[in-house]
């Protein structure tokens, strides 16, 4: 039983990784940035989500309102933020975007105040019995709704023609602008999905935890960071299989190894040792 | 044993594909080989191999009597190679002359704490700008390698490679990029550090000059070892000939 | 005579000047990244306090901290052998989780309570002071030494160019491992003077958080400029002390200030003189 229940655990935990990471990895496998500044478009949404849901009283609502806000705000930071540092060492990007997202985190405290905010009346909150587990309504969201956003994303990716422009503008931008791809338009999409995605993710973790708070943002981020390096960077697949593997080690991490370390330092032991013997990622190939 | 190098049946691949296919020669100390081929022919991978930047799947090579396997590109460099490489990779945060000088430094560079203890750089340097003259870029020495055309890039390539003090140098197609004169002089230049002692293996498409200078060529294609000996006699193999024009004949003129 | 303010004041100076150049040395001078320098403060730290705790003179407890920073430096330095930029970034970032992680559970090492309670140097305020800010100038010349220095110059070729380092006969992953020896080391000494400074040391006070500010404190002052280095780190560390309304905006500020130096002037203050510099000279 205890097992079922870690698994289950890690499984959500997981989804909420893979919700965060995807939007991540799809920036980097087209401009080869840490966006670390992802998570608080994450904790961003989060907000959005508390109040318009106290506003509204519709979660939908909120969805949709945090998804497109948040959506249109990560074009806007692509466009002011780092399209003009591209071409500088990779170190600019990364750093520039660690002090963009203290700054947002920190935005966040003063016009939110330090203590967060909780819904008047949280949605989802009834109990579901699954394999003998209680698990609330958000909590299964949460995991089913991660996992086949991601799987959609995928699918799409595969089979439709944005998907192949965006996979040829990762792969050679110069070549996809030779076969009339949009480049630039590729792009701005990319913020655009990825940030909206994180959007929905915020919403989600607000509703499980009733509770956002600025730092909301920064525990998923330095873990999305490791997952997405774990996946092979920019590799969508690959992000959501990291994701779930490490929601799932730090779960069964936490009883086993909880004398040693704690949960976050689990999580990058693990980004460690695999990278110490597999420097490319777990599922990526070798360059 | 008396080869100062030796490549024995040495295989790359990359991925799917095989960039070199059992390639062996073998050379004595004091000569000027040829390494010859059409583009894609393995020559730069055969290099690498000898460098250790690329770890053969298959074979082995040797320098002088020494099995090389195991040893990283810095230890090789160190037991007397050096490599001029065909894609030019200047510092350019330094100046030519400090390019130059770094490698001349190559006693004072071999661990980092011997490397802490000493600060003067000026015999380098002086070693440096007579090796910028003798390859004949004296004049840019203190510029910014940003800056600067092909040619001067090829020829600085040359001149690091030799401050290394190498007993065999590796020369990955030094003359691309320069004009008729500046490579006819940097030829001779080849041909005269050669005379004075120094083994060179050198890789070229003006075949002109390999003609002229090489005292003996191996000629690659399609990672395979088609021809060796001395350069007129190879050339005169149909089946190097065929290699060369089934190319579109371009790389003979070339 | 300085009143206690500016003896604290100068004390915190001295302590960030000497954190700040000794990552310098590993970012600035050897071109290789890192998002995890604090729990090498922190490994000083403890290991001065500890040692101290349990008997050990105090100047002992500072070099033993010294040492053991050193030698788990080279240790997480070899992760820079198999990973570059931004795998080497996320990969030090785990090790600054991971030192946290493992205090925190710890109670050998006084867990979340932290360690207080240790005997101190001896030194008054004063004295204090001034063996920071000796140690201070004496990680600044070393700096200024070893920039000149053959390893200087062969740090220089591996920060740009490892592949063409190796051509030309250094060997990398040695020089890379005495960079974060001895960076990670000086980050040790730095982290015993803390913790004699201000005789209790926790978890928290070596996490993710310092170690973006010290970064910050070398990017903003110009990677790899040892003078640009100090004045960022002297102005960053005491600014917040100064003025008492920043202590709330530290953070916004040390944000708003890394992003816009990136998007700026990515050269940093040194970055930024040396451009007004050349204008001035080319426009006499
Ligand atoms: N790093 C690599 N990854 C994949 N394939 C490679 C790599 N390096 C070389 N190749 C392939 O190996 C083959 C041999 O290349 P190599 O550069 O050795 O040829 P070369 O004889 O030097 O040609 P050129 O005259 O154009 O310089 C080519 O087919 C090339 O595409
Ligand atoms: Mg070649």
């Amino acid at each position: 039983m205890l097992y079922v229940e870690l698994f289950l655990q890690g499984l959500i935990q997981g989804s909420i990784y893979a919700l965060v990471a995807v939007g991540l990895t799809l920036v980097y496998g087209l401009l080869r940035i840490l966006h670390i500044a992802h998570a608080g478009l994450f904790t961003l949404g989060g907000y959005i989500g508390v109040l318009v849901t106290d506003a509204t009283g519709s979660l939908a609502l909120a969805l949709l309102v945090a998804a497109v806000t948040v959506g249109l705000l990560g074009m806007a930071l692509y466009r002011v933020c780092y399209e003009p540092i591209l071409n500088k060492p990779p170190f600019v990007a990364l750093i520039a975007s660690i002090g963009l997202f203290i700054a947002m985190e920190e935005i966040y405290r003063i016009v939110f105040g330090p203590y967060g905010l909780s819904y008047q009346a949280p949605p989802l909150q009834d109990s579901v019995v699954l394999w003998g587990m209680h698990l609330t309504q958000a909590e299964l969201a949460v995991m089913g709704g991660g996992v086949v956003v991601i799987a959609v994303l995928a699918l799409l990716a595969e089979k439709t023609r944005a998907g192949t422009a965006w996979k040829a503008t990762v792969t050679d931008p110069q070549m996809a602008q030779s076969f009339g791809i949009d480049t630039v338009r590729v792009r701005y999409l990319n913020f655009f999905i990825g940030s909206a995605l994180a959007a929905c993710a915020g919403v989600m973790v607000a509703l499980m935890n009733n509770l956002v708070e600025p730092t909301m943002g920064s525990v998923p981020s330095y873990k999305a960071l490791a997952i997405i390096v774990l996946g092979g960077l920019g590799d969508v697949r690959g992000t959501l299989i990291a994701a779930l593997a490490l929601g799932v080690i730090e779960a069964f991490g936490t009883i086993y190894l909880g004398d040693l370390m704690d949960r976050d330092a689990i999580a990058f032991a693990f980004l460690i040792v695999v990278l110490m013997i597999r420097p490319q990622g777990l599922l990526g190939r070798k360059a | 044993m008396t080869a100062l190098l030796e490549a024995r049946d040495v295989t790359v691949r990359f991925g799917g594909v095989t960039a070199i296919d059992g390639v062996s020669f073998a050379m004595e100390p004091g000569e000027l080989l040829g390494l010859i081929g059409p583009n894609g022919a393995g020559k730069t991978t055969m290099m690498r191999a000898i460098t250790g930047v690329v770890t053969p799947d298959q074979g082995t090579v040797v320098l002088a009597g020494r099995d090389l396997k195991g040893l990283g590109t810095a230890a090789r460099i160190r037991r007397g190679l050096g490599l001029s490489q065909q894609l030019v990779r200047p510092f350019r945060d330094m100046t030519v002359l400090d390019n130059v000088a770094l490698a001349a430094g190559h006693a004072k560079t071999a661990g980092p704490w011997g490397a802490l203890a000493r600060v003067d750089r000026s015999a380098e340097r002086d070693r440096a700008r007579d090796l910028l003259d003798r390859v004949g870029i004296a004049d840019v020495a203190d510029a910014w390698p940003g800056n600067l055309p092909l040619g001067f890039l090829k020829r600085l390539e040359v001149a690091r490679a030799l401050a290394l003090d190498p007993q065999l140098l590796l020369l990955d197609e030094p003359l691309a990029g320069l004009n008729q004169i500046e490579a006819g002089q940097l030829a001779d230049t080849i041909v005269d550090l050669n005379r004075q002692g120094l083994s060179i293996v050198l890789i070229e498409h003006n075949l002109g000059e390999v003609l002229r200078i090489c005292t003996r060529i191996v000629v690659l294609d399609n990672g395979r070892r088609i021809g060796m000996g001395e350069p007129r006699a190879v050339m005169a193999d149909p089946v190097v000939r065929a290699a060369y024009l089934g190319e579109g004949g371009g790389h003979a003129a070339a | 005579m300085l009143d206690a303010y500016h003896i604290s004041l100068l004390t915190v100076m001295g302590i960030s000047v000497t954190f700040a150049l000794s990552l310098n040395l590993i970012t600035g001078f050897c071109g290789q990244i890192s998002l995890g320098h604090a729990a090498f403060l922190g490994i000083g730290a403890y290991g001065a306090a500890l040692l101290s705790k349990a008997g050990l003179p105090v100047p002992l407890g500072l070099a033993a901290g010294a040492l053991l920073a050193g030698a788990i430096g080279a240790v997480v330095g070899l992760t820079s052998l198999r990973v570059r930029h931004d795998f080497l970034a996320i990969t030090t970032m785990g090790v600054g989780f991971l030192f946290l992680g493992i205090v925190r559970q710890q109670d050998a090492l006084g867990g979340e309570m932290g360690v207080s309670g240790f005997p101190g140097t001896g030194l008054d305020k004063e004295g204090f002071m001034v063996l920071v800010l000796a140690v201070a100038a004496a990680t600044a010349a070393f700096s200024l030494y070893l920039k000149k220095s053959w390893l200087g110059f062969a740090f220089d070729a591996v920060a740009e160019d490892e592949d063409t380092a190796r051509l030309l006969g250094v060997d990398v992953a040695r020089f890379k491992l005495a960079a974060f020896a001895m960076g990670c080391a000086i980050a040790g000494l730095a982290g015993g003077l803390y913790a004699h400074n201000v005789r209790f040391i926790d978890p928290d006070s070596f996490g993710f958080v310092e170690s973006i500010t010290v970064l910050s404190m070398v990017v903003i002052g110009g990677i790899g400029s040892v003078w640009g280095v100090i004045v960022a780190a002297a102005g960053l560390s005491v600014l917040p002390l100064w003025i008492q309304f920043i202590e709330d905006y530290k953070l916004l500020i040390y944000g708003g200030l890394l992003f816009a130096v990136m998007r700026f002037s990515p050269g940093g203050l040194a970055g930024a003189v040396a451009a007004v510099a050349r204008r001035g000279r080319t426009e006499p």
